[in-house]
């Protein structure tokens, strides 16, 4: 008994002396090595902004900034470094942004990401040298790198983003909206009858002055973009006529427009009693006024690079187009695709199959092509010049 | 040379007794720390305090900590050490505890440090038990150091992180690898076997006799065990 006691009290006791031991060490190294770290993070931060001496982590819970920023140092000298974590090809892209006080990039830095090493890996390097000196009038003009477009998109979103906040923290305001939610607001702006439920109309006549109509979905009228560089939204009441004020001949354009389209009326042609026509074509329509309304299957990435479609989805992209009865498009539209997503995908983008509108057989391959996706653009140009093959059947009339 | 004399205590445990390349202990800290000059020295350093003040305190302990608990106490003990040692080196010496990572901690299991807790100091007066603790402190650098060089030099062309500009263009990646690491250890300790023309203890000989801490040992066959010295 006596003993195990003893046995009990050494071992306590030297547990109880080494505790001691450990915490008065502890007193003593915790702070240099939380000073050691402080220091390691600053060196970090000096790559960015090397001229920032010493940085001061920002309180920026009061403030409304862009949704990648997690974090922002102040530096001794007046600039700031942003901590982004953003989604390039892959999510998970983390960087640092230094920006001295005048409002340029010092410098920025990859710290994590999943890119591919060879591809967007070695473009953010090439990128993080470009984006150098740029403030928030010429961070918007950098191009992104071929065959790494997401990337180079994300880490220029980031910059940009990273430039919003140092003027956001300085008491300036930005747009952060996207440009979907500033067309979203100027429609609902425009009628807010409509609740926000807009439609897109999709062209089948030809109009002029007027880019764009969108109908509510509630019925409630529609609004007409007739000037997308100023972004002139006229809306019109549920009886049609025009309610925003404006010029009397933009009113009677607009007017002229959506009467135009809203007395559409369109036959479906029996695609059998014509020869010749390609197996890609699915469905034509034909309007009163004689122009053809398409939908056609485009080839995608191929399998060969040849007229196939996607080897991963097994789909084509379709599309629907109107073209006049002289060969010209009216309007153009990708109804669905399953390219590679974040390379071919983007055909699914206006910006891309709006480049077709008001094209002919002689013009329509001036266009921009996908970055990275020759093949997808391509295929989209052939089906485009299909559709003048079907037109020029549909026209020559040869029934058989 | 007198046995047990304080200079053959300290010698003891550099060559003859050399705890790596002769007693074949701690070689898991032995392989994984010794691609580096620095790191190995560093490495060595650290367990050599560990080392003597594991011996010094538990040497002082030795009447009062009981039999049956010993060994918690042994571990207690070094892991205290171990742990004080972690955190000097973590605030003075922040690039070396970078370097040495884990296996830093992992002193605390490194069998030479309880070894001659439980072979020499629990049985030895203080002086000579801070001795033993610099003899294979020192021992235990030492050989780590040596196997360091090869590998270094060969494998990365550098020493203690120096380039050397020479050798540049004829690094021998496989001997900073764990294999290369295992190859230098092995061809050191035949080294040392045939350099010793097999007076080194022989592993192979499981009585007290081969038992290379024989000497010091308080058990009563220590009277049969051949020494050498």
């Amino acid at each position: 008994m006596k003993k195990s006691v003893k046995s009990i009290v050494v071992l306590v006791s030297i547990c109880a002396v080494v505790s001691v031991l450990l915490a008065l060490t502890n007193a003593v190294t915790a702070p240099i090595i939380t000073q050691n770290e402080e220091k390691s993070a600053n060196a970090a931060l000096l790559e960015v902004l090397p001229d920032g001496g010493s940085f001061e982590k920002a309180d920026i819970t009061a403030y409304t900034l862009p949704a990648t920023v997690t974090d922002v140092y102040l530096s001794e000298n007046g600039g700031h470094v942003v901590k982004l974590n953003t989604t390039g090809y892959s999510s998970g892209m983390v960087l640092m942004c230094g920006i001295n006080p005048d409002g340029t990039v010092s410098g920025t830095k990859l710290i994590a990401s999943q890119e591919t090493p060879s591809i967007g890996g070695a473009a953010a390097e090439t990128y993080a040298a470009a984006v150098i000196g740029v403030d928030v009038s010429t961070a918007e003009a950098l191009d992104t790198i071929s065959g790494a477009t997401k990337t180079t998109a994300a880490y220029k979103n980031a910059v940009r983003d990273a430039l919003n906040t140092v003027i956001i923290l300085g008491g300036g305001s930005v747009d952060l909206r996207t440009e979907e939610e500033i067309l979203a607001d100027a429609l609902n702006e425009a009628l807010p009858a409509a609740n926000g439920a807009f439609t897109k109309h999709f062209f089948v006549e030809v109009t002029e002055g007027v880019d764009a109509i969108y109908f509510a979905d509630n019925g409630a009228g529609a609004v007409c973009v007739v000037d997308t560089v100023d972004g002139q939204f006229i809306a019109l009441d549920d009886s049609y006529t025009v309610i925003t004020a404006c010029d009397d001949t933009v009113a009677v354009a607009v007017k002229t427009a959506v009467d135009t389209v809203r007395a559409t009326t369109t036959t479906a042609l029996d695609l059998t009693a014509y020869a010749g026509l390609p197996e890609h074509l699915v469905k034509a329509e034909k309007t009163a006024s004689g122009n053809y309304v398409m939908e056609i299957k485009a080839a995608g990435y191929g399998i060969t690079g040849g007229d196939e479609y996607h080897p991963a989805s097994g789909e084509y992209i379709m599309i629907r187009v109107s073209v006049t009865p002289d060969g010209r498009v009216i309007d153009c539209l990708t109804l669905s695709e399953e390219e590679t997503d974040g390379i071919g995908s983007a055909c699914a983008d206006e910006t891309f199959y709006g480049q077709f509108d008001g094209k002919t057989e002689e013009t329509y391959q001036n266009i921009d092509a996908i970055s990275g996706a020759t093949l997808t653009t391509d295929g989209y140009k052939k089906a485009i010049l299909r559709a003048f093959a079907c037109v020029k059947i549909f026209e020559g009339g040869n029934p058989s | 040379m007198k046995k047990n004399s304080n200079l053959s205590i300290v010698l003891n445990g550099i060559i003859k007794e050399n705890p790596t390349l002769v007693l074949i202990l701690g070689t898991c800290p032995t392989l994984a720390t010794t691609t580096n000059v620095f790191g190995a020295f560093g490495m060595g350093i650290a367990t050599l305090m560990v080392l003597i003040c594991s011996n010094v305190l538990i040497s002082l302990l030795r009447r009062v900590i009981p039999d049956n608990v010993r060994i918690p106490c042994y571990i207690v003990i070094i892991a205290g050490f171990v742990t004080v040692v972690q955190m000097l080196i973590h605030a003075y010496l922040p690039d070396l505890y970078e370097m040495l990572g884990v296996y830093l901690a992992l002193i605390v299991v490194n069998c030479i440090i309880l070894g001659r807790a439980e072979m020499f100091a629990s049985k030895n007066p203080v002086g000579k038990s801070a001795l033993d603790g610099l003899g294979m402190g020192i021992g235990f650098t030492f050989a780590l150091c040596v196997i360091a060089t090869i590998r270094e030099v060969l494998g990365a062309a550098s020493f203690a992180g120096i380039a050397i500009p020479f050798l540049e263009n004829f690094k021998i990646e496989f001997f900073v690898k764990a294999p290369g690491g295992m190859v230098v250890y092995g061809l050191l300790i035949a080294l040392i076997g045939a350099l010793t023309n097999g007076k080194a203890p022989k592993k192979k000989e499981f009585s007290c006799a081969g038992c290379p801490s024989a000497g010091h040992c308080g058990n009563a066959c220590t009277a049969n065990g051949k020494e050498n010295a």
